[in-house]
């Protein structure tokens, strides 16, 4: 019985994902549209940067555009992964409680919410991984997918901690275009990294572990091991918080 | 007695809402439960079906509950059809008298060629038959209904209380909350709540 509660609930949340044109639309044009403008606007220029999480005297040279189609990649993965978490944890989240009270078990519920979230994860990363290399031609092409599905765990567990804390959901989308923008989008930069004051700070931000290893696995033979192990705690952490906060709410009383 | 509350006490910050309710429901009764708006009703109710939590007091049910909340409480993105599907494994009813108890549903509530529609494709009327149709989908013994006809034309506020004497004799404790009260005669019970109080 649990299983087919699980099941069902599942295939109920993709339908309503599908059906959400929104989501199509943005997981389908969001990816393409940054790749694509970078294809248009960055130059070829040699650039050197650091590659922090390897050592503090790994310097690595790669072209503008290189760099920025990987950077990017990585951005659109975190957004779109943290907009798709948010989405699934707030937007039914009353509607859910009635199916609470009507026998379904939150631990069910949100077994079938997690397994969505996998796939739409492994769906954009996979995704998201052919486009950059059809732009730009990626080393280790499967080690970069892991390190695409690594920033949706880390985002994906903040969009679930931000929909299970916040109500509102224009306020829940704020908190989450604020720390994509100024987190994937900004400081996890190498360009920006290379150079910026404290990057002690840098280091602590949750986009971090994750960019590094797509990074790592796109352009060198480094080993990522490192970064995704300390990637995966990270995402664990906002994991973790977001299930109390979840399981606080929907228990009934 | 299929429901029993006693000495239910709520509170909104300084606000008392509800001071000491108790009351009980026998089976085969329909029960009513009236007030004006902001009166604390739907707080009691969501307190009985367990969506908040009382400061105080006890609240014991003997039976399967049925709940059918004021707003239409529906995914928007799924068909009606799919609606009982998912409730249906909710209440942990197998597909073939999910079906037939989905289709003597929606034949009485006069809504079966809306079947394959979408929630956001329906009129607020067409919601609220669903979402009273979710709460008889497992044939409750305890029934609270929340301001159940809000949006009903007159055919289907008629076979709303045609159901609901159909549940009475079935042995079905029904409970009404509304701030109209237009028929008094079809309740078995009338409870008025004033400054959190049931008189």
């Amino acid at each position: 019985m649990t299983s087919n509660k699980i099941i069902t609930g599942l295939a109920m949340i993709l339908r309503m994902l599908v059906r959400q044109k929104i989501v199509i639309i943005l997981i389908a044009i969001i990816p393409a549209f940054f790749l694509s403008v970078v294809e248009f606007t960055t130059s070829n220029r040699m650039l050197p940067f650091q590659l922090a999480s390897v050592g503090d005297d790994v310097f690595i040279n790669i072209t503008e555009k290189g760099i920025s189609f990987i950077f990017f990649a990585v951005a659109s993965s975190g957004f779109l992964v943290s907009f798709l978490a948010l989405n699934l944890i707030q937007k039914n989240s009353v509607v859910n409680r009635r199916l609470i009270i009507c026998g379904y078990h939150p631990i069910q519920l949100l077994i079938s919410i997690l397994l969505a979230l996998l796939l739409m994860i492994i769906l954009i990363a996979v995704y998201v991984g052919l486009l950059t290399n059809a732009f730009y031609t990626i080393d280790h092409l499967g080690s970069f997918i892991f390190g695409l599905v690594l920033i949706g765990f880390v985002y994906g567990s903040y969009g679930l901690a931000i929909g299970s804390l916040i109500k509102g959901e224009l306020e829940g989308i704020l908190m989450i275009v604020l720390l994509v923008n100024i987190d994937v989008g900004w400081l996890q930069n190498p360009l920006f990294y290379a150079e910026a004051q404290n990057q002690i700070i840098i280091k602590f931000l949750p986009a971090y572990f994750p960019s590094q290893t797509a990074i790592i696995t796109a352009i060198t033979d480094y080993s990522s091991a490192s970064a995704t192990v300390y990637g995966i705690m990270y995402g664990s952490i906002f994991f973790i918080f977001s299930m109390l906060i979840f399981f606080n709410k929907m228990r009934t009383k | 007695m299929i429901l029993r509350s006693e000495h239910i006490v709520k509170s909104f910050g300084r606000k008392k809402v509800l001071t000491d309710i108790s009351f009980q429901l026998e089976a085969g009764t329909v029960t009513g439960i009236v007030g004006e708006n902001g009166s604390g009703k739907s707080t009691l109710m969501e307190i009985i079906v367990g969506v908040r939590r009382a400061q105080n007091g006890t609240v014991q049910i003997n039976g399967k509950l049925g709940y059918c909340p004021q707003r239409a409480l529906l995914f928007p993105h799924l068909t009606v059809q799919e609606h009982f599907n998912y409730f249906s494994v909710a209440y942990g009813i197998s597909k073939e008298p999910s079906k037939l108890r989905s289709t003597e549903l929606l034949d009485h509530f006069n809504f079966a060629k809306y079947n394959q529609e979408r929630i956001i494709n329906l009129s607020g009327g067409t919601q609220q038959k669903l979402n009273l149709s979710i709460s008889l989908l497992h044939k409750p013994d305890l029934l609270i209904l929340d301001e159940p006809y809000n949006g009903f034309d007159w055919d289907t506020y008629q076979r709303f209380w045609d159901y609901t004497n159909h549940l009475r004799k079935q042995g079905c404790a029904v409970l009404i909350v509304t701030h109209l009260l237009s028929e008094k005669n079809r309740f078995d019970r009338i409870y008025e709540l004033e400054n959190g109080i049931l008189v």
